[in-house]
């Protein structure tokens, strides 16, 4: 290093080529906008009110997120089978929807810690006689496209050998075919089916037993190769815990016991 | 910018059941194009006829299939219908939506045929003896197909696209379907839809070529 100008200049380029390498967190924070997926067709998660305004869970987490990161929230909302192409083209920084952490999307996407879970129950059309999980064999039974009760229920519908799964693209479209008898039952998350069969919109249905799926743990998620962030979002996470306002939000917009994000005998 | 390594060997895995999806496409629209001409015949019948009743049917039929989306008409098909108690699976509304939307189109079709064929023709045949069912049979309808030809072809090509739209519908079973539910197991969405634009393609340019043949065959006269 004879030459001090020659270390001079060497240092000059590192400072640009690190400046240039400004990760997630700090492009939102230097952006000041904090864009969520959030999905708007699943309440009490998403939805709207009657002004049209985005509310839900969802939409008050991801408001706690840009606040605990002193930026503004953009919510953007993305039908369940558009989450992904959404965060890769761009147009959201991360995902506030309500996703389950499988590994095979774990390949594709980074996972936080789980920020919610869910238990699945049978909504069934009282036309249909079912009560249980066990009386929709043979019978023709939806969910909503890309859902983790979708994936589970059309594999048992296979095991089962008989009946038919119909996929539907939005949550609404379920519950308005179980309505109207074209499916005769569906397995959703436990918040979901009391929200629909409660807001009156889909007469002749009824919350039947639980579904014998595992829990369903949700996950907030970002790019995969985004360390920075899928660790700011952990830490979110367990502060939202810890502070009680998981709770209060829980107690908001579900109420009743509060489901434990935690798995006994393994870490995470 | 796009962040995204591509894994071509997981996604090409799922090519036979994207392929057997394919073949269920081709099917529908297959069917759709068989209804939608014995259809679009009897509309174009319809339009000609002395009966106001008749004429307003295929009015109506026409302006609807060809001024309303398709994605309407097979959203109708399935939850419109549903909600007056009559159930189509979605196989069945997809198909009845496609067929529906073809029959519109190509009546359309057909009667810009028939209008290119001179009216002289027909009188010609009449006083040659010809019955007015021959006259049209023989006369008009042989010429008819042959300026029809290449619309119902695109009207086939448009069958196939218009197959994707049954993932509105719940239906799983034809490539649009078939993608979808890959691309929410894994959230390899480029792939998936990668694969599906690529098969897509080839029916559609297959269709288009096979058409050209049978045209060169039949149509040289």
């Amino acid at each position: 290093m004879k030459h001090p100008f020659f270390v001079f200049g060497l240092m000059a380029t590192t400072a640009i080529a690190t400046a240039a390498q400004a990760d997630k967190l700090d492009e939102i924070i230097s952006s000041g906008t904090l864009r969520c997926a959030v999905v708007l067709d699943f309440p009490p998660m998403g939805s709207r009110d009657a002004d049209n305004n985005p509310i839900g869970f969802d939409v008050d987490y991801c408001n706690d997120l840009a606040a605990a990161l002193g930026v503004t929230a953009e919510i953007v909302e993305t039908p369940f089978p558009e989450r992904i192409p959404a965060l890769m083209s761009g147009r959201v920084d991360v995902g506030v929807a309500s996703t389950s952490d499988t590994l095979e999307r774990a390949k594709t996407v980074g996972m936080s810690i789980p920020y919610f879970a869910f238990e699945m129950v049978v909504s069934a059309n009282d036309k249909s006689g079912i009560k249980t999980f066990d009386d929709m064999k043979g019978k023709v039974v939806g969910a909503t496209a890309g859902t983790y009760e979708a994936i589970a229920l059309e594999e048992q519908v296979k095991a089962w050998g008989g009946g038919e799964f119909r996929p539907y693209q939005t949550q609404s479209d379920v519950f308005l075919a179980l309505s109207q008898g074209q499916i005769d039952a569906t397995v959703s998350t436990s918040t979901v089916a009391q929200a629909n069969v409660k807001s009156g919109n889909f007469p002749g249905i009824s919350v039947g037993g639980v579904a014998p799926f595992d829990t369903d743990y949700v996950a907030l998620f970002t790019n995969r190769e985004e360390y920075g962030m899928i660790n700011y979002l952990n830490l979110f996470i367990n502060q939202q815990v810890r502070t009680g306002r998981y709770d209060e939000l829980f107690q908001k917009w579900i109420g009743g016991e509060l489901p434990n994000l935690t798995v006994d005998s393994v870490y995470r | 910018m796009l962040n995204y390594t591509f894994h071509w060997n997981q996604a090409l895995k799922a090519l036979p059941q994207m392929l057997e999806g394919a073949l269920v496409t081709l099917q529908i629209a297959g069917l759709s194009m068989a209804i939608g001409l014995a259809c679009a015949i009897a509309l174009t019948l319809f339009r000609l006829s002395e009966n106001r009743l008749l004429r307003g049917i295929a009015a109506v039929w026409v302006e609807t299939a060809r001024n309303t989306p398709a994605l309407f008409q097979i959203y109708m098909a399935h939850f419109g219908l549903g909600s007056f108690g009559i159930h189509l699976s979605p196989f069945t509304a997809l198909l009845a939506g496609i067929a529906f939307n073809n029959a519109g189109y190509l009546a359309e079709n057909f009667r810009g045929a028939l209008k290119a064929i001179p009216e002289t023709q027909t009188r010609a045949a009449r006083s040659l003896g010809m019955t007015p069912f021959q006259a049209f049979r023989l006369i008009v309808v042989p010429q008819m197909l042959r300026i029809a030809f290449l619309p119902i072809t695109n009207q086939m090509v448009w069958a196939i696209l218009m197959t994707s739209l049954g993932v509105t519908v719940g239906m799983n079973m034809d490539l649009a379907g078939v993608t979808q539910e890959l691309n929410a197991r894994s959230f390899r969405t480029f792939e998936f839809f990668g694969i599906a634009a690529v098969i897509f393609y080839l029916l559609t340019k297959s269709v288009t070529l096979a058409a050209r043949a049978i045209a060169w065959r039949m149509f040289r006269y």
